[in-house]
């Protein structure tokens, strides 16, 4: 605005020199300077004054690394919160009132088994519904419509429940045969064995959350499959590649785009120098792509990247296993559930 | 522009219009539908002309369940084929490939009788050492099928460059059968 903010803007420049970058427009230097202000600016100058004291023209350069984000997707919808159960139970009992009688003689033939069966229902839960406990629309308590406190009318398993038990008498009481029962599976339970064991390598933990593939390092620390991209290779490839050599073949997997959806800069302490070429590394940047598991389960048996353990991992599990900085990085390229 | 001007043209023809309308008759009949806007007595609120819905479970094939609201009255529906036990939806599924497994040993004679060309799908190649065998064998059993054509072919030039010269050589027999 004013020359003095310009001249505050210019001395900022003259105390971090290393930041400034003839090439990059002033507000995006100033993003620059403000995010490595609280984490990197120290390395920073320290790299950008041995370079300068050994090869002015030279900077240190990054490698590139290509990271793979594997995710295997949601396999059941999410629990409902308290609050929305009791709505759509509220909503059921409303349509009650609200929707026109059913009409059963449409449905079900008189003298029917099924008619009878039907009859005895109607006159045991008074309501053509199965699934809101006791409540009848029509007579003069249809205000009555609330649930009392504790009341397991409104959980969806309870429900579902409900539903399957009126099948099996309906099968138990038409059925010629009397001996035998109607037993009707139930479904899955939403809770598996692998989440009571809190079995982490396994892909049926958490079904209702995106899981990631996480891999540890020979040296210990935890992070997403990532190698260096080699030349004449595209970042895709490179993905492609360190998928397949860090978790095996034994997957069947698809990448979701070309491009990354996300990358984190890794500034070690000190810059060193590569061995063959004599270049200064600064550190290196891995971009991540997106892929889904379909089918399969990773195998580090076989893998060349010196990994020696995997885990699939919430988001929130995530945060306890990668380091703060990197986690940071990544975070917002996670999906929340 | 010229649209502009035809619609504006148009635009003045109908205002002209209504102005001459003639207001109507008394006696002509009024519009059908009844809007009450001064009564004040009590109506009977209807009930709006929806169907009776219940909550229906439904059960995939391969065990997966959701509920959802339907008129039909069935409290739980079992489908047979869906998304989840198609192949066009689950390709690399070994559980739905066109395996098949033959028990009597009736597919083996009809293929012992008639061959493979009637196959749907060329027999995939044999990758076990076992089936390496096989191929070495089916390869060993060509060839010699080969050296037995070419046998009979020069049998049969003999035969040509024989005729006429000499009585002709008795018939061989054909070392081998197809």
């Amino acid at each position: 605005m004013s020359s003095g903010s310009n001249g505050a803007r210019r001395m900022v420049s003259l105390l971090r020199p290393s930041i400034v970058d003839p090439g990059v427009c002033r507000s995006c230097q100033e993003t620059l300077g403000r995010r490595s202000y609280a984490s990197a600016a120290p390395a920073a100058t320290e790299t950008t004054s041995t370079s300068a004291s050994t090869t002015p023209v030279v900077k240190p350069a990054y490698t590139i690394n290509a990271g793979v984000v594997l995710s295997r997707p949601p396999q059941i919808t999410r629990d409902l919160e308290p609050f929305e159960k009791s709505y759509y139970f509220y909503q059921k009992r409303l349509n009650e009132r609200l929707a026109l009688p059913f009409t059963k003689y449409f449905y079900f033939k008189r003298g029917t088994p099924a008619d009878e069966d039907w009859k005895k229902k109607i006159l045991e839960r008074r309501t053509a519904a199965r699934d809101i406990g006791k409540y009848n629309a029509y007579d003069s308590e249809a205000w009555n419509d609330e649930l009392l406190l504790g009341a397991k009318e409104s959980e969806p398993e309870h429900q579902v429940e409900m539903l399957l038990q009126d099948a099996e008498s309906t099968a138990n009481a038409t059925s010629q045969d009397t001996s035998k029962k109607e037993e009707i599976p139930r479904p899955f339970p939403r809770v598996t064995e692998a989440d009571k064991k809190n079995d982490q390598k396994s892909l049926d933990r958490l079904l209702s959350r995106t899981l990631y593939l996480l891999v540890q390092s020979k040296e210990g620390h935890w992070k997403f499959p990532s190698s260096p991209v080699e030349s004449g290779e595209t970042l895709r490839l490179a993905a492609e590649r360190t998928l397949a050599q860090s978790a095996g073949v034994n997957m069947n997997t698809w990448m979701v785009g070309y491009h990354p959806v996300g990358w984190h800069a890794y500034n070690p302490p000190r810059a060193k120098s590569d061995k063959q070429t004599e270049v200064e590394v600064a550190g290196s940047k891995i971009f991540f792509l997106k892929s889904r598991i379909m089918a399969g389960q990773a195998d580090l048996s076989v893998n060349t990247q010196n990994l020696k353990d995997f885990k699939w991992l919430s988001k929130e599990e995530l945060s306890k296993y990668l380091n703060t900085q990197y986690y940071s990085n990544i975070k917002n390229m996670l999906a929340d559930r | 522009m010229s649209m502009h001007t035809s619609l504006r043209r148009t635009a003045a023809t109908i205002t002209n219009s209504t102005t001459t309308i003639l207001p109507r008759l008394p006696t002509q009949p009024t519009a059908t539908t009844f809007i009450c806007s001064q009564c004040r007595h009590a109506t009977l609120l209807r009930r709006p002309k929806r169907p009776y819905t219940f909550t229906q479970l439904i059960t995939l094939s391969d065990g997966s369940t959701f509920t959802h609201r339907t008129t039909s009255p069935a409290p739980i529906y079992r489908s047979t084929r869906d998304t989840r036990n198609s192949l066009l939806w689950n390709p690399s599924s070994s559980k739905l490939m066109n395996v098949e497994d033959d028990e009597a040993g009736r597919l083996a004679a009809f293929r012992a009788r008639f061959g493979r060309g009637y196959d749907v799908n060329t027999p995939a190649e044999p990758v076990d050492p076992k089936d390496a065998a096989a191929v070495k064998e089916k390869e060993a059993a060509a060839k010699a099928q080969a050296d037995a054509e070419q046998e009979e072919e020069d049998n049969l030039l003999d035969l040509i460059s024989s005729f006429g010269q000499n009585e002709a050589p008795p018939p061989e027999k054909k070392p081998f059968k197809k």
